[in-house]
């Protein structure tokens, strides 16, 4: 059994994020955990190359490195292809993600991924591909690599692969009828029983569930207030300097606009591409209102404008990663003393 | 309030000259029988036909399954409001004609009873006993005159068969008995509601369209019902079907199993109630937020159960109800399924509310993709000759086709798996 | 915080707290069709809404 396994620049051993510009490269053999890989496969496997690329060159040449990767995996003439585990790692996920999706679709062999769930490549990929639950831990390598083995060979032998609780992958949200012995009067009832005597139960059907958000008070003077200004119509800086993707963005930025009165347009690019972005081009301030937020901060309506304004976007951003990025931008704002924050969505 | 079934165990049915009950074995009088259905005006004619386990037969065109049953004189009276005075069900003795079925035929329907085949093993009605009756309004009547004929025709066959056992003496027993929401709190026992939606207004119920107590429902704000109610023939299926049968109010799958956790001691079923899906955005949310209410306020749940009658706007009825149950502090766990017609077979297309804490979800099947051979069968039983044509050509039959297998009562064991 | 946009459904059903109805997805806090003196009148009364929200419990959401 030939395998094609594919690592980002951290797990094949290049470096951290200052090596994630490291372009596509072809090694023989398994590396970094592809040797783990290739035991738990068993004795009939082999990984033949080890398909390597850093997490930025793959996230702004996907095509490219898809393309390229193909060919690769034509060449090594593989029965299975192997991305990751990806664990948390966004733009690793998604690369592996998008990999994997083109190696099934164009070469019809199996393909196996891993990550956490919140990477950002589960919500997009669920439904297309097995994506094992990886967990966000590394040290749980080993678990991880065995269940995207394990799965790995049923899929190679054509066996069934099981619901996700049994064999450890995300729920693709597909449904399959079966028949069980218990009616749904009865599995109802012994349902509501847990629920209502504080056990554990488990529903049937879990949508895509909003908690709620506890909302906090509010805010008592405002004329004391430092209030910053959040946008996901991502309004950033000409040249995009922190490459915040247009799609299922997984970065946010802080941009300065101390001593500015007025966005100019001249200043600015939209990378959301879910809205017609001529207005705001024309105008930055008509998502990021920094004139007449700094006209109340005059007039002494707010007490201080923050100094920097936060900018993602949230065109087609899964909703776990849209969660992480709300969380770290919370964070960043909280450190640097906000009070209160507006919101302007596209 | 205690109701006491004497269980009258059928294992032997046929047609006869005179209707009588020997042992467990029914001869039903068949001119006897057709005399007391042409009573009633509206009806030219009417036919008998008896199917039995094991036969390689089908019955199609399934409008309403009833099981015979009779009150014990003084203690009621049959299906109380439609076909009889009104009267409160659900107390005394009422005579259960067990492992037989009224199957009431009609035009147009597509569901079927299998009693033989891959069907026939989930099926509930292919283990038992058919009394397959095929009332004929007059052409000339208005369509939901000649609904209401139909239907009545089929309750008083039922009724009418259950009285050859009264004065019998009962194989069986049966008991329920529930003190509702006057009883007191047990530790450690939580008290649960049942709430059912019994129409939606998704369909305009007709004007004689008898579902509550003979009442159709229009205008109606959901009410609070004995649990033994339902199961004496307060409440029957309303004429669209939807999967929701007269014999699985009387042998209520999610009551009879709420009843069993009482006898065990682990819940008190303080009550029930039946309400009606909304036709606009006003009913529903004043249909739900009553329902909600009443479960709290009047029933005093600690918990409750939700099912709905009908398609996707009952779905998010009850998912709302549900929430402001949840909201009230009783905790809640909703029946999901059937009619789901989404060719998409995903997660998302299947949930049409999305509240976090309405994560308590038994998931059906909707059972319209779900396809097992049709059985190979010698003899059909449908309304009329065409119908027995197209009903003995099939080949494969989904499982929202097959009476009783597709379920808004609790009897469903097709689930939907999430992958 | 409090949110300004024009698809109130999505952050309702997300659980945003405080939501504010902005002026077109285009341009939420915007409006092209107008002259720039009216355009920044309605920017600022878009902004003192929101800041108003700010200072309010949430509204009981629908």
């Amino acid at each position: 059994m030939r395998v094609v396994h594919y690592l980002n620049q951290f797990f094949a051993g290049i470096g951290g994020e200052e090596a994630a510009g490291a372009p596509p490269e072809v090694r023989d053999g398994a590396h970094g955990p592809g040797r783990l890989l290739q035991q738990l496969l068993g004795p009939e496997a082999q990984v033949a190359v080890t398909l390597v690329c850093g997490d930025n060159y793959a996230a702004e040449n996907l095509e490219q490195l898809t393309a390229w990767a193909l060919d690769r995996v034509r060449e090594a003439q593989a029965d299975l292809f192997v991305a990751g585990p990806c664990f948390e790692a966004g733009r690793y996920g998604v690369a592996a993600g998008a990999l994997c999706a083109a190696v099934q679709q164009h070469l019809g062999i199996p393909a196996v991924t891993g990550m956490a769930e919140e990477n950002p490549g589960v919500d997009l990929y669920r439904k297309d591909l097995y994506i094992v639950d990886s967990g966000t831990n590394v040290t749980a390598m080993r678990d991880a690599v065995g269940r995207m083995a394990s799965l790995a060979l049923r899929l190679l032998a054509g066996e069934e692969v099981g619901p996700p609780s049994e064999a450890g992958y995300h729920p693709r949200g597909l449904i399959r009828d079966a028949f069980v012995e218990e009616t749904a009067a009865q599995r109802l009832v012994r349902m509501v029983y847990a629920k209502a005597t504080g056990e554990k139960y488990e529903s049937e059907l879990r949508g895509a569930v909003f908690p709620k958000v506890p909302a906090p008070p509010p805010v008592i003077d405002l004329g004391r207030a430092k209030v910053a200004i959040v946008t996901d119509g991502g309004v950033v800086p000409k040249g995009n300097p922190d490459r915040i993707q247009g799609n299922a963005a997984q970065n946010w930025g802080a941009y300065s606009i101390a001593g500015v009165d007025d966005l100019r347009a001249e200043d600015y690019e939209i990378t959301h591409g879910g809205y017609d972005r001529r207005y705001v081009e024309e105008d930055p301030d008509r998502m990021v209102p920094v004139d007449v937020m700094r006209e109340l901060e005059r007039q002494g309506v707010v007490g201080k404008v923050h100094d920097q304004f936060i900018s993602t976007s949230g065109l087609a951003n899964p909703i776990a990663n849209s969660r992480r990025l709300g969380r770290e931008i919370a964070k960043k704002l909280k450190e640097d003393e906000v009070d209160a924050v507006i919101l302007v969505s596209a | 309030m205690r109701l006491t079934l004497f269980v009258h165990p059928i294992t032997d049915l046929r047609l006869g000259g005179e209707t009588r009950i020997e042992g467990a074995a029914l001869t039903v009088g068949e001119e006897e029988l057709r005399g007391a259905l042409l009573q009633d005006g509206r009806l030219e004619s009417v036919s008998f036909e008896v199917v039995r386990p094991g036969e390689h037969a089908r019955i199609g065109g399934v409008f309403d399954v009833i099981e015979p049953r009779a009150k014990q004189p003084g203690d009621g009276y049959d299906f109380p409001g439609a076909i009889s005075p009104m009267a409160l069900a659900g107390r005394g003795t009422t005579h259960v004609l067990r492992g037989m079925t009224v199957a009431v035929l009609g035009e147009p329907s597509g569901s079927v009873i299998e009693m033989a085949g891959p069907w026939a093993e989930w099926c509930p009605f292919s283990a038992l006993h058919h009394l397959v009756v095929i009332p004929r309004p007059r052409p000339d009547l208005p369509r939901h005159m000649a609904l209401n004929a139909r239907k009545q025709a089929g309750l008083r066959a039922a009724a009418y068969l259950a009285r050859a056992s009264l004065g019998l003496p009962p194989a069986d027993t049966e008991m329920y008995e529930s003190d509702g929401p006057s009883q007191p709190r047990v530790e450690g026992v939580p008290r649960v509601a049942y709430i059912a939606q019994v129409h939606s207004r998704q369909f305009v119920a007709e004007v004689d369209e008898q579902i509550v107590y003979g009442h159709n429902t229009t205008g109606m704000v959901p009410v609070v019902l004995h649990p033994n109610e339902w199961l004496d023939g307060a409440v029957l299926a309303p004429n669209a079907g939807l999967n929701v049968l007269t014999y699985h109010y009387q042998n209520h799958p999610i009551l009879t199993e709420l009843y069993r956790w009482q006898e065990e001691g682990r819940v008190a079923l303080v009550g029930t109630i039946a309400t009606m899906a909304g036709g606009d955005n006003f009913d529903r949310d004043l249909n739900c937020t009553l329902a909600a209410e009443l479960t709290k306020w009047a029933l005093g749940a600690d918990a409750a159960v939700l099912t709905k009658t009908g398609g996707g706007a009952p779905h998010a009825d009850m998912g709302y109800t549900a929430k402001l149950l949840e909201d009230m502090g009783v905790k809640t766990a909703v029946m999901v399924g059937p009619p789901n017609l989404s060719p998409e077979r995903t997660v998302e297309s299947s949930t049409l509310f999305n509240y976090p804490e309405v994560d308590a979800i038994v998931f059906n099947s909707g059972g319209a993709y779900f396809e097992l051979p049709a059985a190979r069968v010698e003899r059909v039983v449908a309304p009329s000759p065409e119908a027995a044509e197209t009903f003995f050509g099939l080949e494969k039959l989904a499982a929202s086709r097959v009476t009783g297998v597709t379920s808004q009562q609790g009897a469903q064991r097709l689930r939907a798996l999430v992958y | 915080m409090v949110q300004i946009t024009s698809v109130m459904p999505v952050a309702k059903m997300v659980g945003s707290n405080r939501v504010i109805q902005g002026n077109g997805i285009v341009s939420p806090v915007g409006a092209p069709d107008l002259p720039p003196e009216e355009e920044r009148k309605l920017r600022e009364r878009i902004l003192r809404q929101a800041l108003e929200a700010l200072q309010r419990e949430p509204e009981a959401s629908a």
